[in-house]
């Protein structure tokens, strides 16, 4: 059942440009990250490191779980808007698949923005003209940033399932990765669901270790992922549909 | 008039102005954080302080909420199909301008508040620095300015695309272009509408790389781009204002 809600999903989404998003932004970061990189390449010396952190600093913080808010928003908008919720509330389809189905769909975005994020930063280096090999971390750093960027997705989507609007829940993306900063100075990131993309993808010290052990990661974002699963599927099974 | 007050009136219940508190009230603990521990240098120059460091979240935030405010005005009507029924009342240029002011009253509000608290910031925190009335109201005009200026392009979008994902798009991508291009030449600066607070903004931020010392100081006013923006200002407002108009809907 869970693979035709699935395909459900991907029919709605077929005609859509929303994968639009996701390869645009990456690219900005890539081309205006080099360009400042190579202006200041006096000093930032730590080659493919430096210029990773330049790629990634801003995007981690504040415009990808927007941009992931953005997505969420829309795979609720087409319940939300035209009666929807009526005909999908009556389907013999249970309320973990409609929220997985959704999930599913948002991680597979974000699994190749990651992708390509990579594809970028590597291009990048190769142009700017790095020497040394590719850093051996970059898989772990976008597979790690993969798994943020999912619990991201878990939370918007719960947060678009209760909020009808639109904005609103891209506001609270945005907030959230602000207010990520302060949870980072304060040694809380893992802690908090809006870090875990920016701590997994090493963001500002792609040198060293995560700033929290992979326990602690993993069990913060597996801790997010199933509160987010249960409040949707709670508010699914017990709050009556609003249409409009 | 009443185009205006009839935007308000659709809008009376949809409380626009809690995200954008929550969004200001972000802005503002940032503020609160970045000035917790200030020493005798940074309080001689704290309002300087302030309105750099304002500034810069501005080019991170503020896209976002002329973004979520143009969106949430306009996709009232997407979603109520009321385009027809209020053409048949009202021209559609007006209903794009009446919509516009409406949600440039909100920003002139953000902006109002934005001021208000960095002098009750200045007072709480006891900076030294004397009082600068001309910069403040300065930094409270090009703020609005340079938003209501983001916000005629997110209302076109808002309006032209019933898919509110194209305009967000935009704002975010615009949001990212301007707070990278505040790392950027001035002549690049001055290429993308996003970084203009920024580009218009009353302080610099002098640093020597021998020293590693960042001193701020106050610049005079860049007509040049100020001008600019008012060209393209002018050039977007009509340019969406006549999108809108031939719009088939």
């Amino acid at each position: 059942m869970l693979w035709n809600v699935i395909r459900g999903e991907q029919m709605k989404l077929r005609r859509s440009p929303v994968w639009l998003a996701f390869f645009i932004l990456p690219v900005l970061p890539a081309f205006m990250g080099t360009f400042n990189y190579l202006q200041n390449i006096e000093i930032l010396k730590e080659g493919w490191y430096s210029l990773w952190t330049q790629h990634t600093l801003f995007t981690c913080y504040f415009f990808l779980p927007a941009t992931i808010a953005v997505y969420c928003s829309y795979l609720f908008r087409l319940e939300h808007t035209n009666h929807n919720w009526n005909c999908v509330m009556t389907l013999p389809v249970s309320a973990l698949h409609i929220y997985l189905a959704k999930l599913i769909m948002a991680s597979a975005m974000v699994v190749m923005t990651q992708l390509w994020v990579g594809v970028l930063f590597i291009l990048s280096g190769k142009m700017s003209g790095l020497s040394g090999p590719v850093p051996p971390e970059l898989t772990e750093w976008l597979v790690y940033g993969a798994i943020g960027g999912i619990v991201i997705c878990g939370i918007q989507l719960s947060i678009s399932l209760i909020i009808r609007s639109f904005a609103v829940p891209v506001g609270i993306a945005m907030a959230g990765g602000i207010l990520g900063i302060g949870a980072l100075s304060k040694g809380v990131g893992a802690f908090y669901p809006y870090t875990l993309l920016s701590l997994g993808m090493r963001a500002n010290s792609p040198g060293g270790s995560m700033a929290c052990s992979q326990v602690q990661f993993m069990a913060g974002s597996l801790f997010y992922l199933i509160i987010s699963a249960v409040i949707a599927i709670l508010w699914l099974s017990n709050t009556d549909v609003t249409t409009e | 008039m009443k185009g205006i007050l009839l935007e308000f009136y659709k809008i009376r219940r949809r409380k626009i102005w809690v995200i954008i508190l929550v969004l200001l009230g972000v802005q503002c603990l940032w503020g609160l954080w970045a000035f917790r521990d200030m020493n005798e240098k940074k309080l001689s120059q704290g309002y300087m302080q302030c309105l750099y460091h304002f500034t810069v979240l501005n080019t991170i935030m503020m896209p976002m909420v002329a973004a979520i405010t143009a969106s949430k005005i306009c996709d009232l009507e997407h979603k109520g199909q009321t385009f027809k029924l209020l053409m048949t009342v009202m021209p559609a240029g007006k209903l794009f301008d009446a919509k516009f002011i409406c949600a440039s009253m909100y920003m002139v509000a953000v902006g109002a508040a934005q001021m208000i608290f960095i002098i009750v910031l200045g007072k709480a925190a006891g900076f030294t620095e004397p009082f600068p009335p001309g910069y403040l109201f300065y930094y409270f005009v090009i703020t609005i300015f340079v938003t209501v200026v983001i916000l005629s392009i997110q209302q076109a979008f808002s309006l032209l695309f019933s898919n509110q994902m194209v305009s967000f798009v935009i704002g975010i991508t615009g949001s990212f272009a301007g707070l990278f291009s505040l790392f950027l030449p001035r002549n690049i600066q001055r290429g993308i509408l996003w970084s203009y607070y920024g580009v218009l903004m009353p302080v610099r931020m002098n640093w020597d790389s021998q020293t590693r010392i960042a001193d701020l100081q106050y610049i005079p006013v860049d007509w040049s781009s100020f001008w600019l923006l008012t060209g393209l200002f002018a050039v977007i407002y009509f340019t969406g204002r006549r999108c809108f108009i031939r719009k088939e809907r």
